[in-house]
């Protein structure tokens, strides 16, 4: 994969893609600062923690990242989990978080697909995305044109900040292995 | 047709025939060839060209290379198509700026042999090449994976490293097709000879937009 990439948001706004780097730590704390309250709260993680976004931008093997910058402000944060071993190896988990005015721009379906390419060119059977049903139904219609599918939904099984609970989507989306899928 | 000269490379093949790489190639000369059986349709692919008669008439078009690969002198067995863009498509709204590598196959029995390779070289040895951006499409429902033993992936790198030689980097679009699947490639060559404005035109069009 060949980085930095440039795509052109469908207000014209030029962004390059590339992957996350140490030094980008305290921008990207700056990124996470400017996310809105609800969707941190919707976060598997604790991102006001100083040693979750350290340890982001270390990355690692089971981690890669990528970021969005417009001039020099990262404007969204992709990352893919994986396995080195074990029930899960074959799968990576995607998340993706974009600024809110630079969303409904097309910018989370280029990471998305970016992040796809890179699970492929890792031998990745299988990625998966969770969704907050009525929280991220854009991400989620995002993630269909891209051929995810829902592989279950988990009724009533995370709680908003208001203490109402919500079904979480799981979507995955097959990758071809070999010549024979097709 | 443009009065480019043609050229050629002289191959030699283990079974000790010869196999010429030419550009250029007239639709007299395309007519006077046998056409490989093997570009046809098979279980799960079907050739970009299954009639000579469609490499004759897209010769004939206005600064067309059609790059052959001839066995023994009469038998076509691989070809690579460089032209302009058909008028309905995104790609043509840049006019003579932008031509496309139409199609590049060898052969199934003839793969293998870095035949690819010479037909890639020998359509950029275009007198307009550094005039031109020059890109390739490669959506991954015409692969010959079945053929090829690859999956589309690995069929990806192999496109990758088969333009890059060539001064070809990949881009991104927003070209509705090609974004059906990931496994699908957008590769383009900027010309040397481009300006920054063109080359801005051409960045514009990739995402369908007017600034």
């Amino acid at each position: 994969m060949k980085y930095p990439k440039e795509v052109v948001l469908t207000n014209c706004t030029e962004v390059s893609i590339r992957p996350l780097q140490p030094e980008d730590e305290g921008r990207l704390r700056a990124f996470y600062e400017e996310v809105p309250e609800i969707d941190r709260w919707y976060m598997r993680f604790d991102v006001r923690d100083p040693e979750v976004i350290r340890a982001w931008a270390r990355g690692g093997q089971d981690v890669f990242s990528i970021v969005a910058e417009c001039g020099d402000r990262i404007i969204a944060h992709a990352r893919l989990h994986t396995h080195r071993y074990g029930c899960y190896h074959h799968q990576g988990r995607l998340r993706i978080i974009v600024l809110p005015d630079f969303r409904q721009k097309r910018l989370g379906s280029w990471m998305l697909l970016d992040l796809i390419r890179y699970a492929m060119e890792k031998g990745l059977r299988e990625v998966r995305a969770d969704f907050v049903v009525g929280v991220e139904d854009a991400a989620i219609e995002s993630a269909r044109k891209l051929d995810f599918f829902k592989k279950a939904l988990l009724e009533d099984f995370v709680i908003g900040p208001d203490g109402a609970l919500h079904d979480l989507l799981i979507m995955t989306k097959q990758l071809h292995k070999d010549w024979g899928d097709f | 047709m443009g009065s480019f000269p043609q050229n050629e490379i002289l191959l030699a093949t283990p079974e000790g025939g010869e196999l010429r790489i030419r550009s250029f190639c007239t639709p007299e000369q395309i007519r006077q060839l046998n056409f490989d059986r093997q570009f046809g349709t098979h279980a799960h692919y079907r050739s970009l060209y299954t009639r000579r008669e469609s490499l004759e008439k897209i010769a004939a078009t206005p600064d067309a290379s059609v790059v052959l690969a001839i066995a023994d002198g009469k038998h076509i067995v691989g070809f690579g198509v460089l032209a302009y863009p058909d008028p309905e498509e995104r790609w043509a709204q840049l006019g003579p700026l932008l031509m496309e590598v139409n199609a590049i196959e060898v052969s199934r029995p003839w793969r293998a042999r870095r035949i690819g390779q010479a037909i890639v070289r020998m359509m950029m040895v275009h007198p307009l090449i550094e005039e031109k951006i020059v890109y390739f499409v490669g959506y991954s429902w015409t692969w010959d994976l079945d053929g090829n033993r690859l999956s589309a992936q690995q069929y990806r790198r192999m496109m990758e490293k088969l333009f890059e030689p060539f001064g070809f980097q990949e881009y991104e679009t927003n070209e509705p097709n090609l974004c059906l699947k990931p496994e699908n490639i957008f590769m383009a060559r900027i010309g040397a000879r481009v300006s920054a404005e063109d080359q801005n035109r051409f960045k514009w069009l990739r995402f369908g937009m007017t600034p």
